[in-house]
């Protein structure tokens, strides 16, 4: 189970079609102004997840598992009617212990309420009480349907390009695993692997790590992000983006590089022979034009993160006139969206008090109070 | 008017999201009668119980214990062993391993509803050593060994390890499948993010405890189910413990002490471990403590008197040598006559004294699952026990369950969960 994707609980249940996610969000899309605010939120609520995990010193494949959890939990659910920062700590909390580095409770609260008061968050009422956080724990793993095992594409990428020896990133999924397992290892006889140096292993690697900031995880099987991964790796990487270049000259002419390539210029052991990139992604046997598509979608996922920004800028767009006119290519802040959600909730409790058709549904007293007001 | 809203919606936001849900709620009670009491651990409590839907299949239903906080149960987490089984139930599916049907989240409590198994090893030597006062007769044994290692080798295909196998635990359905139970204690090893010791300091009850965990070895394998089959081999062969070791009991720091009096019990059959046999004892913790210890003659031929030599592999000290459960499989033992059967008690089937006892219901003392149940739970037995009987003659068994003295109770047999 732990190496057979295909069986898992992950393929079977959880790789949603694109129907799907449009109908889960298609409620909260009636209370915003442009569709990509939806997107913003994503990326807002992944950002906020690798934030608190990283504050309780999370591994990023436990992050990542969180994120899964919490874009599993919007399948069934809609942001405008739920706490997105409870379920937050409460998809942290869990993934921690689906991944055997468990937190204490009051460690997940403490710091969640440490996080989401800050100015720039603006939540200001994260319960204090361990009890609340447990009971959302219990309600996520059942909207989970207790299935907790969820598979990632940092494996297929040290599967499939990983170095043999001391790859740096190896560390990261498995340092304590080396040698702990007898069994034959599952990633086949190493033939045809990619081998990457580290540079752009580490862009592969950056790159998955973002697409969980987007609805990536829920459309695709892992494998296919990753390879969609590599391919952007391989395009956007001078030294690899040449090699393929060269590859398709008729005479590879010998380089010597006159421009100094940015960032990972430093050739140590380059390989004995020049690596067939075309070759490889070619020799796979997956769906490129879904590898292809998947690449776009995260281009296109930079494309609206380069809209989203941690800090205010000067216009201050945070708090006056959230969603008012805001459909265009505005920055948008954390805070900004922390209102927005707050006004999406607020418009949707009003829409359940006063439905456009049939009986009112008295939501609270307060609420009729505040209807016959005017 | 919008600020007004706002000063509604923060004190419980989650509202209509827990309505929403806890409407769509299908409680325990409305999908399963409960039939009675089956056994209580650290970890909660399990039942008997009969799905309402028109198959009406047996379970046994797994209530985890809640956390109370006084005499009010409160969330306060689900624990990690919960969590666990939960998760690598959620995952696996194999004839040899007990199946989960559903996990149902309900009043602060977790059920686990798995398929019913009739009887357990434990269950089986008891009925052998005390009721026939005879061995348990050879195919019998062979293919209840042949598909316990059938399921331990999907669990280890799956990088999954037990970590608590034990006759206890490992379980018979009324139609003769053996089926693995109780991942509670199981690990996914695949790459794991902690080491193995990190999580629980103290795995696998201490008599089917193999020698390198006793030996306080922190890096360990599949190989720790491997001895443990061999203990409940033994076991089954003998009609008693084979390594019937005290614990000694962690100190009031939580240190892991020496284990010396199980060591001993696993010498006086098997002698010392060498550094020969077995170079990497050199470098586990109670190294030195061991080497204390006085030798004695290897003597297992006294205790299992046929498959020695199979045995013997699944006993030998250094892990990385001892036969694993693809290997076993494979083993000569498994091609001799009497085969092993689909059905392990095809043998018995025309002799039903033979077979072992059905599983012995109570009626709960702990009102912890539905009380309000009690008056009418008290003339479902007796249907039940018809039920089962035209069940049992459906698959080609006539059993006669007149003999009840079964199960649980004669050994104390220690848990080895901590904290």
């Amino acid at each position: 189970m732990a190496t057979d994707f295909w069986a898992s609980s992950h393929n079977k249940r959880w790789i949603v079609d694109r129907a799907t996610l449009k109908q889960a969000r298609a409620e909260d899309l009636q209370y915003v102004h442009s569709p990509d605010h939806i997107d913003l939120l994503n990326i807002y609520f992944a950002n906020l997840i690798g934030m608190l995990g990283k504050k309780l010193s999370l591994r990023q494949r436990v992050i990542a598992t969180a994120t899964v959890f919490f874009r599993r939990f919007y399948v069934k659910n809609l942001y405008c009617e739920t706490d997105p920062f409870i379920v937050i700590a409460a998809c942290c909390y869990v993934a921690a212990k689906a991944e055997e580095s468990p937190v204490h409770i009051k460690n997940v609260v403490s710091e969640s309420r440490l996080m989401f008061s800050q100015e720039g968050y603006g939540v200001k009422n994260f319960p204090s009480d361990n009890s609340k956080l447990a009971e959302m724990e219990f309600y996520l793993v059942s909207d989970l349907e207790c299935d907790l095992v969820v598979f990632h594409p940092y494996r297929t990428l040290l599967t499939l390009c990983g170095r043999e020896s001391a790859c740096a990133l190896d560390t990261e999924a498995g340092e304590v695993g080396v040698g702990i397992d007898s069994g034959p290892r599952y990633w086949g006889t190493g033939e045809g692997r990619l081998e990457l140096e580290e540079g752009p292993l580490q862009t592969a690697w950056f790159i998955i790590n973002d697409t969980y900031r987007s609805e990536i995880c829920l459309l695709y099987p892992p494998h296919m992000i990753a390879i969609a991964a590599i391919y952007l790796t391989l395009v956007l990487n001078d030294k690899t983006r040449e090699a393929i270049q060269a590859q398709g000259a008729p005479v590879p002419p010998p380089r010597r590089s006159s421009r100094t390539t940015s960032g990972s210029a430093h050739r140590k052991s380059a390989p004995a022979q020049q690596q067939d990139f075309v070759g490889f992604m070619a020799g796979l046997r997956v769906s490129l034009p879904t590898v292809a598509m998947i690449a776009q979608e995260i281009l296109s996922l930079y494309t609206l993160w380069g809209r989203y920004s941690d800090t205010p800028p000067e216009s201050g767009l945070g708090g006056n006139g959230a969603g008012e006119h805001s459909g265009g290519d505005d920055v948008v802040t954390p805070a900004f969206l922390t209102q927005l959600l707050l006004r999406m909730r607020e418009a949707r409790l009003a829409d359940l008090a006063h439905p456009a058709s049939g009986q009112p549904v008295a939501v609270n007293k307060r609420l009729e109070r505040t209807q016959a007001a005017g | 008017m919008v600020d007004d809203w706002s000063q509604v919606i923060p004190h419980d936001v989650m509202r209509i999201y827990r309505a929403k849900r806890d409407e769509a709620h299908r409680s325990v009670t409305s999908k399963y009668t409960i039939l009675g009491f089956i056994s209580s651990g650290t970890y909660g409590r399990v039942y008997k119980a009969q799905s309402k839907d028109e198959e009406g299949k047996l379970h046994a239903i797994k209530k985890f214990k809640p956390d109370k906080d006084g005499d009010i149960a409160t969330y306060t987490g689900i624990s990690q062993s919960a969590i666990r089984e939960i998760a690598l139930n959620r995952e696996i599916s194999h004839k040899n391993i007990v199946a989960l049907k559903e996990v149902i989240l309900e009043d602060k409590s977790i059920y686990m509803v798995f398929e019913y198994a009739e009887h357990d090893f434990l269950q089986v030597i008891h009925h052998y050593s005390q009721t026939l006062r005879s061995h348990i007769p050879h195919d019998l044994l062979k293919s209840l060994i042949y598909q316990l290692l059938n399921g331990l080798l999907y669990l280890h295909d799956s990088h999954i390890l037990h970590r608590d196998l034990k006759p206890a635990n490992i379980l018979i359905t009324a139609t003769g499948i053996v089926k693995i139970g109780d991942l509670g204690l199981a690990r996914l090893t695949y790459q794991p993010l902690q080491p193995l010791f990190a999580g629980d300091k103290v795995v696998v009850t201490i008599w089917y405890r193999s020698p390198e965990l006793l030996m306080g070895s922190k890096h360990y394998h599949k190989a720790v189910d491997c001895w443990a089959v061999g203990c409940v081999m033994a076991e089954l062969a003998s009609l008693r413990p084979i390594f019937k070791g005290e614990e000694a009991k962690l100190d009031s720091k939580k240190n892991v002490p020496f284990q010396k009096d199980q060591l001993l019990k696993v010498i006086d059959v098997l002698g010392k471990p060498d550094e020969r046999s077995w170079p990497g004892m050199r470098n586990t913790p109670e190294y030195h403590n061991v080497k204390r210890l006085e030798d004695s003659p290897n003597r297992l031929d006294a205790w299992c008197k046929q498959p020695v030599n199979f045995l013997s592999k699944l006993f030998i000290f250094d892990p990385d040598k001892r036969m694993n459960a693809r290997e076993a499989l494979l083993h000569g033992w498994f091609q001799e006559d009497p085969k092993p059967t689909y059905n392990v008690f095809q043998q018995q089937l025309s002799s039903p004294a033979q077979l072992p006892p059905q599983r012995r219901i109570t009626q709960d003392e702990a009102p912890s699952m539905m009380p309000a149940q009690a008056t009418h739970a008290q003339h479902l037995p007796a249907q039940f026990t018809q039920q089962q009987h035209l069940q049992g003659q459906t698959h080609g068994s006539v059993t006669s369950f007149a003999s009840m003295s079964a199960g649980h109770g004669g050994h104390s047999r220690k848990k080895a969960r901590i904290g």
